[in-house]
């Protein structure tokens, strides 16, 4: 009894901090932002704000320039304007501590111990990274609890809820769409490999694989939701919705310096009539990378989901940090199951962060001192996507599963 | 008889009347036209990379009136632009106000923006002080890459065009050489003035040229050969290490 009281204790104690922390940040930020000239609260946050206005005002959020995400975010906001300005951060801070919550029941479910469930969660609700991020306005948080949802309700079978949830972070951004593939596997019917026979009927056997009440269900709710929020706003804001959530997204060529291995190849030739290929070009290596991932570890969703998104912002062909968050939200769940020492996994994080400021370096010299380091540039975006990709691969060497699905190591 | 004579005289008084006002009027133009003549707007820009900050200081004769108002009128290249939420976050510290002629693009490179025109008035209250200082933070754009071997290009900034007008130089008339020019009247933004421009041989400053980092078309083949080089390597190292470690 005074275990369980302890270890409630605990959790009420970790929890309840993460949220007092992120609540003094978001009166920090408010301080500063009215006292000094720079400002603690991000850009985005103001932006979130202005198109909330425009609907009180009865208005596109779209009038606002550079707001391109879904008009639910603007509406979520409306609050903003009508109770206090700081309601958005208290939101995010919410969904961000939800996030938590969720790595930690699905940690549970998983089959961790309370204790180490919740020892890898504070590793996201202690760390500076998310809670810098949800106290300076990001709406990140938002759909790093969407993500979480989705994943927690595939684990514990409800299909329903999970379809619902990941059709609302599919609307809020696009690339969890990249998760179709390795749900729609794992929840195919799986058959014992008693025939082993090739050809036509062994694809046959594939393909109606793919054909069961599950996997029906879950597509169609998805569907069903998805659709029936792009009709909505299609009707309420027209093709300005279409284009500034999804289209520039899908098309956006941004030749500013970033992340992306690809941003200076793009800048050289962003008026070229080879710009088109090598946009197609790009786009291969991320494709066939999300194939192989998808096929090899679809039977444990919340690693195949990491690996997705890590592998979808290291090739994209644009990287910008607040990306990270959208895999280091599902790295909690990862960890429990590596096998790597605690020596190896600081040494693969000082290397992560190493690749970035290689990058940051001459980034800051060309934006706010004006010299040409455009090559440096270059280079250290090439640079950091050989160690991301390196970072992966001791990842995915040193997993270990616990449920008994078996690995398969070619010696 | 008396008749025409009242009337003679109720012309002669009237006549009388608009010859004073006309008087008062060219006295008021007179200093106006004074007051622009002796008015030295300056320029610089400071701080390095793709933000800068346009400093511009107006130093206008000891004897201007209070009931003067004063604009600056910018006319920007498209290598350069001003973020308006920028500037609305700004107006509220600072004392000038600012409105453009066009929506600003935030985002997309040189070759494919247009210039714009900015608005300043320095005092909006109505006081005028001899010395003003106005600070406009500006951005510099993305500009084409460049194929013949230049690290940098260059983007040549104008001194703002100063402009005067009082509400006792109505209508205006007789400032030659100075143009007469049209011009919201204040931030608001709600009518339209005639405002006397100071002439151009007036400005002791030409154009401040900004330079801004291009990249070099030249490597355009290197580049994209090493990255999809890169990428190819490390996609097949990648997929590889993946299918080995795959989980049945």
């Amino acid at each position: 009894m005074e275990r369980l009281i302890t270890k409630l204790t605990e959790k009420h104690v970790l929890f309840t901090a993460s949220f007092v922390i992120r609540l003094a940040l978001v009166a920090y930020g408010d301080y500063q932002d009215k006292t000094m000239v720079v400002k603690y609260t991000d850009i985005d946050y103001h932006v979130f704000t202005d198109a909330a206005r425009f609907i009180t005002e009865g208005q596109s959020p779209y009038n606002r320039s550079t707001y391109r995400y879904t008009p639910l975010l603007a509406w979520l906001l409306t609050p903003n304007i009508y109770l206090s300005m700081v309601f958005g951060k208290i939101l995010f801070i919410v969904c961000d501590v939800l996030s938590g919550l969720l790595i930690y029941k699905i940690l549970l479910l998983k089959g961790l111990g309370t204790e180490a469930a919740l020892r890898v969660c504070s590793l996201w609700l202690l760390n500076p990274l998310p809670i810098g991020v949800s106290s300076r306005g990001n709406a990140e948080s938002i759909l790093a609890a969407l993500v979480l949802g989705t994943l927690l309700c595939m684990e514990a079978r409800h299909l329903m809820w999970g379809a619902i949830l990941y059709a609302l972070s599919v609307h809020m951004k696009i690339y969890p769409v990249t998760y179709a593939l390795p749900i729609a596997l794992s929840l195919r019917t799986t058959e014992t490999r008693s025939e082993d026979k090739k050809g036509i009927k062994s694809l046959m056997r594939f393909i109606r694989s793919f054909l069961n009440r599950e996997l029906f269900l879950f597509a169609s709710v998805a569907a069903g939701v998805f659709c029936m929020l792009t009709a909505l706003f299609y009707y309420m804001y027209g093709w300005e919705f279409l284009h500034e959530t999804y289209l520039y997204h899908l098309t956006r060529r941004d030749i500013r310096h970033n992340f992306s291995p690809y941003f200076y190849m793009l800048y050289l030739t962003a008026d070229s009539g080879w710009s088109q290929w090598l946009g197609l070009a790009a786009f291969l290596p991320q494709l066939i990378l999300l194939l192989v991932a998808s096929w090899a570890f679809h039977s444990d969703l919340s690693f195949c989901c990491f690996l997705h998104t890590a592998i979808f912002v290291s090739f994209n062909k644009v990287c910008t940090s607040q990306y990270f968050l959208w895999y280091l939200c599902l790295l909690p769940l990862v960890i429990p199951h590596l096998s790597l020492s605690l020596k190896q996994g600081v040494g693969l994080l000082i290397l992560w962060f190493a690749g970035q400021g290689l990058w940051l370096g001459p980034a800051y010299f060309l934006e706010f001192e004006g010299y040409n380091t455009f090559l440096w540039i270059w280079l250290a975006g090439l640079l950091f996507l050989i160690i991301n990709s390196f970072i992966l691969m001791q990842i995915v060497s040193h997993y270990k599963p616990t449920q008994t699905p078996q690995r398969l190591k070619v010696e | 008889m008396y008749f025409v004579l009242v009337s003679v005289l109720a012309c002669l008084a009237s006549c009388h009347c608009f010859i004073e006002r006309d008087e008062k009027n060219e006295n008021h133009c007179g200093l106006l036209q004074h007051w622009i003549e002796s008015s030295l707007v300056s320029m610089e820009i400071i701080k390095r990379g793709f933000h800068r900050e346009v400093e511009i200081t107006v130093e206008l004769s000891p004897d201007v009136h209070s009931a003067v108002r004063v604009l600056l009128l910018h006319r920007w290249p498209r290598g350069v632009y001003v973020d308006p939420y920028q500037l609305a976050s700004l107006s509220d510290l600072s004392d000038w106000k600012i409105i453009l002629d066009s929506t600003i693009d935030l985002e997309g490179p040189a070759h494919k923006t247009t210039g714009f025109v900015t608005f300043v008035y320095p005092t909006p209250d109505g006081t005028t002080p001899t010395l003003l200082k106005v600070t406009i933070p500006i951005h510099g754009r993305y500009h084409e890459p460049s194929f013949v071997g230049e690290t940098f290009t260059s983007v040549e900034i104008e001194p703002p065009e100063l402009l005067l007008w009082t509400e006792k130089c109505v209508p205006l008339n007789n400032v030659e050489p100075h143009d007469v020019m049209e011009a919201p009247c204040t931030h608001h933004n709600s009518s339209s003035c005639q405002w006397v421009k100071q002439q151009h041989q007036q400005k002791e400053q030409g154009p401040v040229s900004v330079q801004f980092p291009v990249g070099d078309g030249s490597l355009c083949g290197p580049v994209c050969g090493g990255t999809l080089l890169v990428t190819m390597l490390c996609c097949v190292a990648l997929s590889k290490h993946m299918w080995e470690h795959r989980i049945i």
